[in-house]
């Protein structure tokens, strides 16, 4: 069932949009869910992560990783973690993973990527009409990523309409703490979007207040926050703002409590030192509301969080010692304070980004844009150490390669790794067409979700 | 010319007629928009205060009184562009003399440490300039087109940290907003922090870096898919869109762009990073330049052209490809007019900029003469609606109420609504020019991408504070500058009587278009204010009023 949101407008006039969903029957699909709390937490590395750096050969492979990457781009394979079990090892900035890994909590997804249909490089060269338009541009393959659709417009995301189909409760079970993003626009609901640091209270304003003055004030804004008959812009963007003032109050008791659990999980795994990259703060919001699961009533919670830097065009094995480290380090303590919580099997993370990166270095110590990359999932739910998928043939112009340089072929569609812990979510079958719209492409004729759990 | 002006004309009847109702009820003792008759029949001699009002906000940084009146005694929307084409005082040439080797502040410690890197590794001073320049600038329309040209060829210091090199950027912008496009593209190319920022600088043959290649072409000139002269996009037998170039094309354009370094300041070797000069256009290193033929767009570099033949035949194929005119357009238009112009609005203005009348393409002058004088952007209506970005608000603002300022107040308030002033989070701008209205139904809302529960809360009490203040500490001198005040004086000016004080937020906040019932609230609000100082009594009273009206969609939204 599908409602526009004219239609919304309509059966709201009057009346709240909860009653109106419910009148609808629209809360049935994941309201009805009886697997207990589940939560996937988005992470998006923007920019375009090159992870060839970050999952690595660790077998008689790595000679050739080593040889096609070049000097300007390989690691050294005394600096992997292993992956032990596996014949991969991760960045060497991200041990602090390991123990995840250990516990069989941690999985690495290879050679994903955007992909209209299966292809192979014959059918990559022949048949243009098969490929995602405007592959290696960054805002297209955000778009694809975000909303999966790889030859039409997305004008919403997978975040988004899986809490279309969410049970609707008074601050929105979908939490951004990365801003506003197409992944998190829904048909007919709306995200909270939350500051990674500070609190967010609305200055001068006290619904309680008892003074003339206050209240004739309170009642003019009130008077000018009704934007109903100055057009769809106006309309919704005011409509926004009252419902982000509504919803702060509780958000901002949430972020502002000084009783969290889950902070002393965010520390240096090495030092104990307070976690203070944007990524770990981001991770450590997620995790209070999280924890807060029970007073804000939901059964289920979508997070998207995002670490930003990843265009690295330009001296990418010093900007990727942080990045990866700051990555790792805010991942390992969100598992951490999962585990505190005795959540770590009921919360899946998982890496998603623009596109790879070439293989072939750049005279510049970089790396351009390309296309299929590796991803990370974390937690407890995970089969235990596992690597999925096929890492890719490192011929230059190879059978994987839709350039001369390394820009492999995805072998794994997006639809099949985010829709496996979609799934997982609880996100019914008779829903996941509706967010993933080209799903009946990805679970047919040998295709399917990514068996990440076990 | 007299074509648009019998259009404009017919759009006034259209937006005398909307607005009939309201207007009728001011009682503001201005003519009344709601007097169709005049209005329709008025020559182009009649432009009324509401609507030099709303010019105002899409061709300057917010309306103030004095600009309004300087509007209206023009007689015409065309007659005050000209005037403005001439104006070009506001500069960022002093600022680039802020440079210096990278380890300049290096012996410095502390406080002293601190300015110098503010000073001279910052985006402060060309923020405060900019701020500064935007609130008192007499040039208003080449700064507001200068700013949407900066949102359009990104180049921030969010990654690169230059005061020289930002400033000397910014004056790109500045000096050519009226210039031709293809002058813009030429300079901006070989500027040596779009060098730094996309990675042309140092790129070498040996494996040529593709950044700015890619970019150039995907965001500064010709877009990734084919389009038609009214910006839509082109579609294949089968209903798909067709790419504008391919990977192939990147990697071309990459070569031909190869054996560009800095400028050195003191003389210095091209291999000496400390002493790069982020000031001066870059320079060749020969020996990293591609001598090869490169192929792109269907043109093709001879062997053994020159490093600057090569470079002037990217910006020439890009300049005159014949997506670049509907696509810079839109963006221009999404910028300075409206959020969703029609395809006929972006096929008008893509015309003038493929032909200026002259002959010419490019010639931005023209270009702009055609958004602001478009039948679309000078009709009056409710519904297109674009949100104000954080710099326009706090411009706005602080331009309705009147500020002495040194532009640094405005520095420290901007990113916490999502828009600090050059310091893009990415060369794809604060936000896309494609973002969705979020449950817009395929409405498009680029600034909505920057309006969240965090940005909504921050812009509000940004708004608060700024109104119901009387002053603020982030208006404190940062020295040797002079700190921020505002003129409340002139709101004490207008005494006892509320509805001179809503007269002028009407006029510069919502261009006329305040109802009765709006203006009840407020009457209403007002009289509870009471202080024993009259001055002080209609200070408070407009600083309510004032926080009312901007706090709401109906100023957060242009329409």
């Amino acid at each position: 069932m599908t409602v526009s949101r004219r239609e919304l407008l309509r059966l709201t006039a009057g009346g709240s949009a909860i009653a109106a969903l419910g009148q609808l029957g629209l809360s049935s699909a994941l309201a009805a869910d009886t697997s207990g709390y589940r939560a996937m937490v988005g992470v998006f590395l923007f920019g375009g992560n090159d992870a060839w750096n970050m999952v690595v050969p660790n077998d008689s492979r790595y000679a050739d990783y080593a040889k096609q990457r070049g000097a300007g781009l390989a690691l050294a394979q005394s600096s992997l973690v292993p992956l032990t079990g596996t014949a991969f090892g991760l960045h060497g900035a991200m041990a602090a993973l390991k123990p995840a890994w250990d516990e069989g909590a941690l999985s690495a997804v290879l050679n994903t990527g955007t992909l209209f249909a299966p292809l192979t490089k014959a059918l990559y060269t022949s048949r243009p009409d098969l490929r995602p338009v405007n592959l290696m541009s960054h805002e297209d393959q955000q778009n694809q990523w975000q909303g999966m659709r790889t030859r039409a417009t997305n004008n919403d995301g997978f975040m988004g309409r899986i809490n279309d189909r969410a049970q609707a409760a008074s601050l929105p079970p979908l939490i951004s703490i990365a801003g506003s993003n197409l992944c998190l626009i829904g048909d007919r609901t709306a995200p909270l979007i939350l500051p990674s640091s500070g609190s967010i209270v609305r200055n001068g304003y006290n619904p309680a207040a008892t003074d003339a003055a206050t209240k004739t004030r309170q009642d003019a804004l009130n008077v000018f926050a009704d934007a109903s008959s100055y057009g769809a812009i106006t309309d919704l963007t005011g409509k926004g703002m009252s419902s982000a003032y509504a919803q702060a109050v509780q958000a901002n008791t949430i972020i502002s409590s000084t009783t969290s659990a889950v902070d002393k999980s965010f520390v240096h795994p090495t030092t104990g030192a307070a976690l203070t990259s944007d990524i770990s703060k981001q991770l450590l919001r997620a995790a209070r509301m999280i924890e807060a699961r029970g007073s804000l009533g939901h059964a289920k919670q979508t997070f998207f969080v995002s670490q930003g830097g990843y265009d690295t065009h330009t001296n990418e094995l010093a900007s990727h010692n942080n990045l990866y480290a700051d990555l790792a380090n805010a991942l390992a303590a969100f598992y951490n304070a999962m585990k505190a919580l005795g959540l770590q099997d009921n919360v899946t993370a998982f890496t998603m980004s623009d596109f790879g990166r070439v293989f072939k270095a750049n005279a510049s110590g970089g790396s351009d844009h390309a296309w299929g990359s590796n991803h990370l999932v974390l937690g407890g739910a995970l089969a235990n150490g596992k690597v999925y998928g096929r890492y890719p043939d490192m011929t230059f112009g190879g059978n994987e390669d839709a350039s001369n340089d390394g820009r492999w072929i995805p072998s794994i569609a997006t639809e099949e790794y985010v829709g496996a812990i979609a799934q997982w979510y609880g996100v019914s079958q008779a829903d996941l067409p509706y967010v993933f719209p080209n799903w009946s492409t990805w679970n047919a004729g040998g295709r399917g979700p990514v068996p990440l759990f076990g | 010319m007299r074509i648009q002006l019998l259009s404009s004309v017919a759009a006034f009847v259209t937006a005398a007629s909307v607005f009939a109702g309201a207007s009728g009820t001011l009682n503001n003792g201005q003519t009344s928009p709601g007097d169709v008759t005049g209005i329709a029949l008025a020559p182009e001699s009649a432009i009324q205060p509401d609507e030099a009002a709303r010019l105002a906000k899409q061709a300057s940084f917010g309306p103030t009184p004095e600009l309004v009146d300087a509007i209206v005694a023009k007689k015409s929307a065309a007659a005050w562009l000209d005037e403005q084409f001439t104006l070009s005082q506001s500069t960022y040439v002093d600022v680039a003399e802020k440079n210096a080797p990278v380890n300049f502040c290096a012996t410095l410690s502390g406080t002293e440490q601190t300015n110098c890197v503010r000073e001279y590794f910052s985006a402060v001073p060309t923020q405060m300039r900019f701020y500064k320049n935007a609130i008192y600038g007499n040039d208003q329309l080449r700064q507001r087109v200068a700013f949407a040209l900066s949102q359009i060829i990104v180049a921030s210091e969010f990654e690169v940290h230059s005061t020289a090199g930002l400033a000397t950027f910014n004056q790109i912008l500045l000096g050519n907003a009226f210039g031709n496009y293809r002058d813009i593209l030429k300079a901006v190319t070989l500027n040596p922090y779009m060098g730094d920022y996309l990675d042309m600088a140092d790129s070498n043959k040996s494996q040529p870096n593709e950044n700015y290649a890619r970019e150039l072409m995907q965001l500064f000139s010709v877009g990734t898919v084919l389009l038609n002269p009214d910006g839509t996009p082109q579609t294949d037998n089968t209903g798909a869109t067709i790419a504008t170039y391919s990977n192939t094309d990147v990697k071309e354009v990459a070569r031909a762009l190869t054996g560009w370094t800095y400028a050195r300041l003191n003389g210095a070797a091209l291999t000496d990073y400390n002493n790069r000069d982020l000031s001066k256009p870059m320079v060749m290193y020969a020996s990293r330049y591609d001598t090869g033929a490169k192929t792109f767009l269907g043109k093709t570099v001879a062997a053994n052209a020159t490093q600057q033949a090569s470079v002037d035949a990217v910006v020439d194929t890009m300049f005159n490809h014949p997506n670049t005119a509907p696509y810079i357009c839109k963006r221009l238009i999404q910028q300075l007019t409206l959020a969703n112009p029609t395809p006929a609005y972006v096929e008008r203005v893509a015309a003038v900029f493929a032909d200026n009348g002259a002959g010419v393409r490019g010639d931005l002058k023209a270009v702009v003469r055609a958004i602001y004088l478009d039948s679309e952007a000078r009709t009056v209506s409710q519904l297109p609606g674009k949100v104000k970005e954080p710099v326009l608000l706090a411009t706005s603002l602080a331009r309705a109420i009147g500020y002495q300022t040194d532009g640094y107040a405005m520095v420290l308030r901007d990113a916490a609504m999502g828009q600090a002033a050059f310091r893009a989070p990415s060369v794809f701008n604060y936000y896309s020019y494609n973002f969705p209205l979020p449950q817009g139904e395929g409405v498009l809302s680029p600034v909505s991408k920057i309006i969240t529960t965090s940005t909504t809360m921050a812009r509000h009490n940004f708004l608060y504070d700024w109104t119901m203040s009387d002053t603020r500490p982030e208006y404190a001198s940062l020295l040797p500058n002079v700190g921020s005040a505002p003129d409340w004086a002139s709101w004490e000016a207008l005494g006892t009587d509320d509805g001179k004080i809503l007269d002028r937020i009407n006029l510069v906040m919502l261009n006329g278009t305040m109802t009765s019932a709006q203006r009840q609230s407020l009457l209403t609000a007002m009289a509870q204010i009471k202080n024993a100082t009259p001055a002080l009594q209609t200070r408070k009273r407009a600083q309510m009023a004032l926080y009312v009206v901007a706090s709401s969609p109906l100023f957060q939204v242009d329409r």
